[in-house]
């Protein structure tokens, strides 16, 4: 891979856990965190982005490892220094090996190497038989402005999705008072929408919250709302070679009391 | 009440709004019929803000859309919170907001701000209203003899000058100068404070009229807000004031939409100053300074509360260890409370003599160790202050072996 630096951020706006499940399959490097079982998030890798990509497809190349390990070793050069990145991992026990090239520098090499540990099972939040209910694509940039206006203070979110105008609503309760959002569906932030039925969606503004890293860094996201309140955001970072990432979020919603 | 705000309007009140959170906690809203007032109190009634938006200031106004039968306007109490969450961030507002409609929900008693913004979103903030009083401060701000007129840069890049710790600054206005200095607290040792001072000439200001020179000392903290606003907004700082102990009042006017008035109270300059500085105790002194008192001793309690008690060890030239008890400090403290600046003042003179007068008692063997010594360390070796202690005691005995063998 020509440069960690992409790849690096990425995976400092997922770092809210200690330690990540390592996932390389044929078709790219997933990295997944969760949290307290509520909020799962991945970084996506598709293999296109490196040079040269082999994995074994007869066996699971799976291990878990320390993301902030991982970030530091691929800022060693600092933050401004791209450099580029051989990634090795032989079999399971074995260590990752990282060899990072600073690029505006010659014949100085760095050796890596993070020990992994077996994986968990990765929890699978999404359920097969629950329908999507609504789906909407917003721009990244202007979705983040929206969340980083909500008041700080308060922990719930409730996002209220309806085919009426206002089509998006986002309500959030602080100590007295109460703010609302609307978005029609017409706005220039959001570039599709569909919904059948309305619908109301209860999150904590905290996990809400843990996506802002990742928001801040990509293009575009779409927001997939199942029949069990399950939300997925799928976010899109399109970097300046025209190779993508992705970063994925599901957060389980509040049920009510 | 029902008004609309133009875009580049909204960022002016926003910026009102964020100048008066570092004022007070809850903001005051009324209502007249070509007006709009916003008021601020700070806790201790030290500093109070009042800006004032006029009709032209708004795209709509009616003071009273709902022709309910009084025909008095809105008077209102809200939470300074909320109205900061409304303006959330100032700087970018205007490129984002398009209108601003702000109007009451009679029934639901709520303050209803509605920002309407780009890409078709409106933002809806439902402002519980707390009280429904209106809040007025007394001070005068025409019949002053000093009055100086400054860009709005000067002041503030003087200021960057000051340490983050500085909380008061002292202002000695002359004919010549105008001297900023930061208010040293003298119960703080000198050698642990830096003393910052600095002479703006009467050429930068663009107006400078002193009629009597004074010396007054004011809170920082509301100082740095409002150079603030005058600065995010462009516009230059009058600044009218007395002397010692009157309220000095802050003004930023853009001559038609609004007029800000900003009013710090003043308090006695430190006591090096003190010698030039002049003590005419008139009744609206008197009051203004309780104000000040009353936000001392909140703040510098802890300072107080050792201090009286070290000024009291120290008066009685005894030297001995009586702990005083809580009990005795408090009313001293109340009794204080009125003149606690004159009070503060006599402490701190006390301390510079009594400074000395410790030097030369160690050099006597005979008396016990002094009453300054630091609290932390008379509870680290605390056997060895107390009077049972006698050190042939531990003699001999190796508490803890030599770490190193040499």
């Amino acid at each position: 891979m020509d440069s960690g630096k992409t790849l690096c951020s990425l995976l400092k706006a997922i770092q809210f856990q200690e330690c990540a499940v390592f996932c390389a399959l044929p078709e790219g490097l997933k990295l997944t965190v969760d949290e307290g079982k509520c909020v799962q998030a991945s970084a996506y890798i598709p293999s296109d982005n490196f040079t040269e990509y082999h994995v074994r497809d007869d066996v699971d190349v799976i291990f878990k490892i320390s993301i902030a390990v991982l970030s530091e070793c691929l800022n060693i050069f600092g933050s401004a220094e791209e450099s580029s990145l051989k990634m090795y991992y032989r079999n399971e026990g074995s260590p990752l090996l990282l060899v990072l090239q600073p690029q505006s520098v010659h014949n100085v090499m760095t050796d890596c190497e993070i020990s992994t540990q077996t994986a968990d099972s990765v929890l699978e939040l999404r359920d097969e038989d629950a329908a999507e209910v609504a789906k909407l694509v917003l721009k990244a940039p202007a979705f983040l402005g929206l969340l980083a206006d909500l008041e700080r203070s308060c922990d719930i979110i409730e996002i209220h999705l309806s085919p009426e105008h206002p089509n998006v609503s986002i309500v959030t309760y602080g100590m007295q008072d109460r703010s609302c959002i609307d978005v029609p569906k017409s706005s220039d932030m959001v570039q599709s929408f569909s919904c059948e039925e309305p619908v109301t969606l209860k999150y904590q503004l905290h996990h809400i919250r843990l996506i802002m890293k990742a928001l801040a860094l990509s293009t575009k996201v779409v927001l997939r709302c199942s029949a069990n309140g399950l939300l997925l955001l799928q976010l899109k970072l399109e970097k300046e070679d025209q190779r993508q990432m992705f970063s994925e979020f599901y957060i389980v919603p509040l049920l009510d009391d | 009440m029902k008004c609309h705000v133009p875009g580049a309007n909204v960022k002016v009140l926003g910026r009102t709004v964020h100048a008066l959170a570092r004022f007070g906690d809850e903001l005051y809203l009324e209502s007249l019929a070509d007006c709009i007032l916003l008021r601020t109190l700070n806790a201790a009634e030290s500093a109070y803000a009042m800006v004032k938006f006029n009709k032209n200031f708004f795209s709509y106004f009616n003071y009273n859309y709902y022709s309910t039968d009084d025909n008095e306007g809105l008077k209102c109490k809200i939470s300074m919170k909320s109205a900061l969450n409304t303006f959330k961030s100032p700087t970018h507002m205007d490129k984002q907001v398009e209108n601003l409609e702000i109007k009451l929900d009679a029934e639901a008693c709520k303050l209803i701000f509605q920002l309407k913004c780009k890409h078709g979103i409106v933002k809806t903030h439902y402002v519980s209203i707390l009280d429904s009083k209106a809040m007025q401060a007394v001070y005068t701000k025409d019949s002053v003899p000093n009055r100086i007129t400054s860009p709005q840069r000067i002041l503030s890049e003087a200021l960057s000058n000051f340490q983050q710790s500085d909380d008061q600054v002292t202002l000695e206005a002359t004919e010549q100068s105008l001297v900023l200095r930061n208010y040293v607290d003298l119960n703080i040792e000198f050698t642990k404070v830096i003393r910052s001072q600095i002479t703006l000439k009467p050429a930068e200001f663009d107006s400078y009229t002193i009629g009597e020179e004074t010396t007054i000392t004011f809170t920082l903290k509301e100082f740095k807000a409002l150079l603030g606003f005058a600065e995010a907004l462009n516009l230059p700082l009058q600044l009218h004031f007395e002397t010692t102990g009157r309220p000095a009042v802050f003004i930023v006017h853009n001559g038609s939409t609004f007029e800000a008035h900003f009013v710090l109270a003043t308090s006695k300059p430190d006591s090096a100053t003190q010698a030039t500085s002049t003590q005419n105790t008139t009744k609206a002194e008197r009051s203004k300074r309780k104000d000040k008192s009353v936000q001392d001793s909140v703040r510098k309690k802890p300072h107080l509360e050792t201090d009286t008690s070290k000024c009291l060890d120290e008066d009685s030239h005894l030297f001995n260890f009586i702990d005083i008890p809580e009990d005795e400090n408090i009313p001293t403290e109340n009794g204080n409370d009125t003149k606690l600046n004159n009070v503060r003042n006599t402490i701190d003179d006390i301390n510079c003599v009594d400074i000395t007068n410790n030097s030369q008692a160690m050099d006597c063997d005979n008396i016990p160790p002094s009453p300054t010594s630091k609290k932390i360390i008379k509870s680290i070796f605390k056997r060895c202050f107390e009077s049972t202690f006698d050190p042939r005691a531990i003699q001999g005995v190796v508490l803890v072996e030599n770490s190193d063998s040499e």
